[in-house]
């Protein structure tokens, strides 16, 4: 009985022992194989299959690196949070304080229309559209998305965003009920009348197609500058005074014998970059059967 | 099956590791194997007949993203886990410094070994540089109670569950 315990304890040391030695022995003969096949062939063929299994688990790792990255950023903008949102409700606070002054303003103002029986400016109203499409021919009128159904007329003002300012766009020169076709700044066949904001002075803004924005018939003895900014004037029976056309780029030379001077326009609004646009209804005309009526 | 699933869990987080603390200290020029603290840590704790293939695998693990040498690290490693599991009998591995020094030690190790190996059958080194490498040994070894206290907790959990 005790010899054949001796003989199982001894059986099983000489097992462990094997053990110990085959299997440190059999991987670094299979990893010294490995190491001398060359990397075509067989070596390829085990990296593939590899590759089934690892790269699933290294995109997994990346994500969630990649995560841990975002959580990092995602707890600093928390830890930022509370001090932008007493630096946001003090902002809404003093917006609060600049809209009530406005309205006085605004009071006065139609006040004092109303006594020297000037014709009161009324508030913008329109509705935002979206260009739906864009003639690949011509760059300088768009499509949009909104038509006569949503109280959108001929001549209409269209204005749109860039830079986080809102500036003159173009005008509606074609109506259905579902879309209207609106002519950009930059077309040869845009006009209005503008007036440049430092000395108020008046001129008409033409498109120049493949060539510059001008405004034709400036005074002779205007101080026009680069750089000074262009609005719509109130003498325009299409567009309201004050919306931002853009600046002027330079003041042409046209030499002598001239009674009126022309100067060149940067649009604010590139043609190019209309993908919304705030159609202003005509004060005349308050869009009666609209959807719903926007302020911008 | 459970249990291979659980240690398939086990090595897939290790990967998740020796990926974010690798990308996390190569901003630095540290060259830390975080996936050798893993082999180093679980060869402490399970038996060899799963700790040498847990070692190996994880060398594989790196020689895949290898371009001129493929097994060095396999090699490498499992080289690594023999020394482990010459040390196991005489070395208690529950207080930290022998698993830091263990850790550090073998790293510079696996280091050298790796760049013997690259000059031997390419004729080219990668040798990370003696700082690098110094370095991410120590990170290493800084990380080596945390990577072992998990790996031997999980291990534990699932030795309990059958006798691995």
């Amino acid at each position: 009985m005790v010899s054949s315990r001796k003989k199982t304890v001894k059986k099983q040391v000489y097992t462990g022992n094997r053990r110990r030695i085959l299997f440190p022995v059999a991987f670094l003969l299979l990893s010294f194989l490995l190491m001398i096949l060359p990397l075509e062939g067989f070596v390829s063929s085990v990296k593939t299959v590899l590759s089934y299994v690892f790269i699933p688990q290294v995109r997994l790792a990346h994500g969630t690196v990649k995560y841990a990255e975002g959580v990092h950023q995602t707890v600093q903008e928390l830890l930022n949070a509370h001090h932008e949102n007493r630096l946001l409700k003090q902002q809404i606070e003093m917006e609060h304080l600049l809209a009530s002054q406005a309205q006085t303003v605004f009071q006065e103002n139609q006040r004092l229309a109303a006594a020297l029986e000037l014709r009161p400016e009324l508030p913008w109203q329109g509705v935002w559209a979206k260009v739906a499409y864009r003639e690949p021919s011509q760059w300088n009128s768009v499509i949009i998305d909104k038509g006569s159904a949503d109280g959108i007329t001929e001549r209409c003002a269209v204005l749109s965003l860039e830079q986080g300012k809102e500036g003159l766009a173009g005008v509606v020169v074609e109506v259905t009920e579902n879309t209207a076709k609106v002519l950009l700044v930059r077309d040869e066949d845009f006009s209005a009348a503008v007036m440049l904001e430092k000395g108020q002075e008046e001129g008409l803004l033409v498109g120049g197609g493949a060539h510059a924005v001008r405004i034709k018939y400036l005074p002779l003895g205007a101080e026009i500058a680069k750089g000074d900014k262009v609005f719509t004037s109130a003498t325009s029976s299409i567009f309201p005074a004050g919306i931002l056309v853009g600046s002027v780029r330079a003041v042409r030379d046209d030499g002598s014998f001239q009674t009126a001077q022309t100067v060149e326009v940067d649009p604010l609004i590139r043609s190019a970059a209309v993908k919304e646009v705030f159609v202003l209804f005509k004060p005349e005309e308050p869009a009666k059967e609209a959807t719903y009526v926007e302020t911008l | 099956m459970w249990k291979l699933c659980k240690l398939l869990a086990l090595f897939i987080l290790a990967t998740v590791g020796h990926w974010s603390v690798a990308t996390l200290f190569s901003y630095w020029g540290l060259n830390v194997n975080f996936m050798l603290v893993f082999a180093i840590a679980f060869c402490t704790a399970a038996r060899l007949e799963i700790g040498y293939p847990m070692a190996f695998v994880c060398g594989l693990f790196l020689d895949f993203f290898g371009t001129k040498l493929f097994g060095n690290n396999a090699f490498s490693f499992t080289a690594a886990a023999c020394i482990v599991y010459a040390l196991r009998e005489r070395i208690d591995f529950s207080g930290f410094l022998p698993q830091m020094v263990t850790v550090f030690m073998l790293t510079c190790m696996v280091g050298v070994i790796n760049s013997l190996l690259l000059i031997h059958f390419t004729s080219s080194s990668l040798w990370p540089g003696t700082g690098s490498l110094v370095g991410g040994a120590l990170i290493g070894a800084f990380l080596a109670p945390i990577v072992f206290a998990i790996v031997h907790w999980i291990w534990a959990g699932l030795s309990a569950e059958e006798h691995l």
